[in-house]
């Protein structure tokens, strides 16, 4: 659907808003505003103990109004113009009384649809499988994607990038960046036909930094409207041309949008309660500036870049479930372990998440983005399989339950955190000619889920 | 002479708690007190300003503050370095106050900030010169900038990489200029490791903000 009359009204408050300048923004706007949000709706996780997945329906509501005063007293920057771009407290809550509930991915026999969940919901959340940008050698990126798309579980796919182009470097809006596009369109489409599921909904444009890729191969031959395409607000609570270049192709092409938004704990927005509140606000804000059908926000920790701390967990599960009870929004999590392929951790840690993000509400678990994402050709798509296994048996069970589980859990790779444990890459835990997993990691993958079978999680 | 203890004691004290609060003002009233109660300005910032802010950084790197403190901090110190630290109050000895001076961005084709703004932030609560030029900073901006403060170290921050070629242009530009030995290039970020590094022919690599000035202190140690 063409939005085209919001989508003007949105360009033209980047146009059009107040100026600030973008150091005040960051020093002063952003944390002051949080934290006065913080006392003002008494959002406070002092006393609530080692909990991950907390169950206080109030203290859900009352982050969901946080985060919205977030948005509408702050709003975006615009750093292109300078200019913050505000809503009134009506324009927000006409907008997000029509946001979407549910949005179909991809073509004929492998079409999906990702529908709006709440918390405890029985309902299956939406796998979006993949390695969620890891870099990844040319030679192995098809048969790494395939072993993504071959697993039955997975919903829609999530792309990585690539090391290299035809051998060469890549750099930002280079002509590289659109070869690198199109590389990344034909690959992963190949991938899919050769699982037998051509039609399968993609996460693109991965290897898009700027717009020039995103605008090159979203088109005829290239990524469909059918895919999901993504547009980043950057952190905190900014967008710039580059960004609304991609809303403006994406909206009249008609694609499937998914924006993110990507907070650092410790950073500008502080800690625990700072970042949940950021969460919210930042769904909100994803979808006054892009219209977006699903949003993820995948807050990262500052020393290890992952999400499965305990400091980084409880903030997504609480804010999860503020916006799954308060709002039509469809919000995902991005499962960022530390732990790589072959290793118990990324196991564990991907259980533990898989289990927060089903019993807090999220609508989609996109990942893992195994190792944090930063060793190159570690990612397999076992991982993603296992992922859909827990997160399947995990609907419809008590966030209480979830809880005691995110804890037994938590205890086995919590002091394995600092340790960030890389595993293995793809080529150690697959056999390339047969596209399995190598008998190592599928014992280890047999395993831990016996292991979770005996903590009471009914996994097939 | 060290400090007489209690001294010490009640303005490390009260300086906390100005920080805490993000008082410019105060901070540089309290700077006045002591020197009305005779501790020099190299006394003031050596032990009085250090240690608070080594106990900040220390506090950081357990994740026990977060950036918004660090930036009070580095507010509040810095009104007090420009309202105090005049050449007639250091008589010379301002060499001793600044460890070193960094040029730091996040490099071009990336626009990733706040890792970085944590490493500036470190930087200069651990003492030293800071110009943070933001994000999607071209190599000649690096150069440029760094030439002009007479930097010691160029530090670059990298989570995408598309951005790294850009990375490698900065150390060819220096070397095509034969400016290399001028300045010690560091990088850190996602994007990075310390092999990638070495191959680029860095200088140093950091995997995050408290490793990022241990670098940095060694850097400057052994120049």
């Amino acid at each position: 659907m063409k939005h085209t009359t919001r989508l003007l009204d949105i360009l033209d408050r980047a146009e059009n808003g107040p100026i600030i300048d973008e150091s005040q923004w960051d020093i002063f706007m952003v944390p002051q505003e949080i934290a006065k949000l913080q006392a003002e709706f008494d959002i406070n996780f002092k006393n609530m103990g080692d909990t991950l997945i907390p169950n206080d329906d109030q203290l859900a509501d009352r982050l969901f109004e946080a985060g919205f005063a977030l948005a509408n007293r702050i709003g975006v920057l615009c750093s292109s113009t300078s200019r913050r771009m505000m809503w009134t407290t009506k324009e927000i809550e006409d907008a997000i009384s029509v946001a979407p509930i549910e949005i179909t991915y991809g073509n004929g026999l492998d079409k999906h649809t990702e529908r709006k969940r709440r918390p405890e919901d029985s309902k299956p959340l939406t796998i979006k499988g993949g390695g969620v940008g890891t870099i990844i050698p040319e030679y192995l990126y098809l048969p790494v994607h395939q072993s993504y798309a071959q697993e039955p579980l997975i919903d829609a796919m999530i792309n990585c990038t690539l090391e290299t182009i035809y051998g060469r470097e890549i750099r930002t809006r280079s002509p590289w960046e659109i070869l690198v596009g199109w590389f990344e369109a034909e690959a992963t489409k190949t991938a899919c036909k050769r699982a037998g599921r051509p039609g399968l909904g993609i996460g693109c444009v991965e290897n898009a930094v700027s717009e020039i890729s995103e605008l090159s191969v979203t088109g005829e031959g290239g990524f469909s409207k059918y895919d999901w395409h993504h547009i980043a607000m950057v952190s905190e609570f900014k967008t710039d041309y580059t960004a609304l270049n991609k809303l403006t192709h994406l909206v009249n092409n008609g694609s499937i949008i998914h924006s993110f938004y990507n907070t650092v704990y410790g950073g500008s927005v502080g800690g625990k309660e700072g970042v949940a509140i950021a969460i919210v606000g930042g769904c909100i804000l994803l979808q006054m500036i892009y219209m977006t059908n699903t949003h993820s926000v995948s807050p990262a920790h500052p020393f290890y870049g992952n999400d499965t701390c305990p400091e980084i967990m409880l903030p997504i599960s609480i804010a999860q479930q503020a916006l799954a009870r308060n709002s039509r929004l469809m919000t995902d999590v991005v499962l960022t372990p530390v732990g790589g392929p072959g290793t118990k951790t990324l196991l564990y840690e991907t259980a533990a998440m898989a289990i927060l993000a089903t019993a807090s509400g999220a609508c989609g678990l996109i990942g893992p983005r195994s190792g944090a994402g930063v060793n190159p050709g570690h990612v397999s798509g076992l991982e993603s399989r296992f992922m859909a296994e827990v997160a399947h048996a995990a609907a419809g069970i008590p966030r209480s339950q979830a809880n005691e589980l995110a804890l037994k859990l938590l205890a086995l790779y919590k002091d394995q955190l600092n340790q960030r444990p890389a595993g293995k890459s793809f080529e150690e835990v697959y056999d390339l000619r047969t596209l399995k997993p190598v008998p190592d990691w599928e014992n280890m993958y047999e395993g831990v889920k016996s292991e979770i079978r005996e903590m009471g999680l009914p996994l097939r | 002479m060290p400090l007489n203890k209690a001294l010490q004691e009640k303005y490390t004290q009260e300086l906390s708690e100005i920080i805490q609060e993000g008082s410019i003002d105060a901070g540089i009233e309290l700077a006045k007190n002591a020197s009305s109660e005779g501790i020099t300005t190299v006394e003031f910032f050596t032990e009085i300003i250090q240690p608070v802010l080594t106990d900040l950084g220390d506090a950081f790197s357990r994740l026990e503050v977060f950036l918004p403190e660090l930036m009070k901090a580095s507010m509040v110190v810095k009104g007090i370095q420009e309202s105090i630290f005049t050449e007639d109050n250091l008589k010379g000895e301002v060499s001793d106050l600044v460890k070193g001076k960094v040029v730091i961005g996040t490099c071009q084709g990336d626009i990733h900030d706040i890792g970085k703004s944590m490493v500036a932030m470190l930087l200069q609560i651990n003492g030293y010169t800071v110009k943070d030029l933001g994000v999607n900073v071209t190599p000649q901006q690096f150069i440029e900038e760094a030439q002009k403060m007479n930097a010691d170290i160029i530090a670059m921050s990298s989570l995408l990489t598309t951005s790294l070629p850009f990375i490698k242009d900065v150390v060819n530009r220096l070397s095509a200029f034969n400016s290399r030995e001028k300045f010690k290039v560091i990088v850190g970020g996602a994007a990075v490791n310390s092999s990638w590094a070495a191959s680029a022919g860095l200088d140093g690599y950091g995997r995050d903000a408290v490793e990022a000035v241990e670098i940095c202190n060694r850097i400057i140690n052994t120049k």
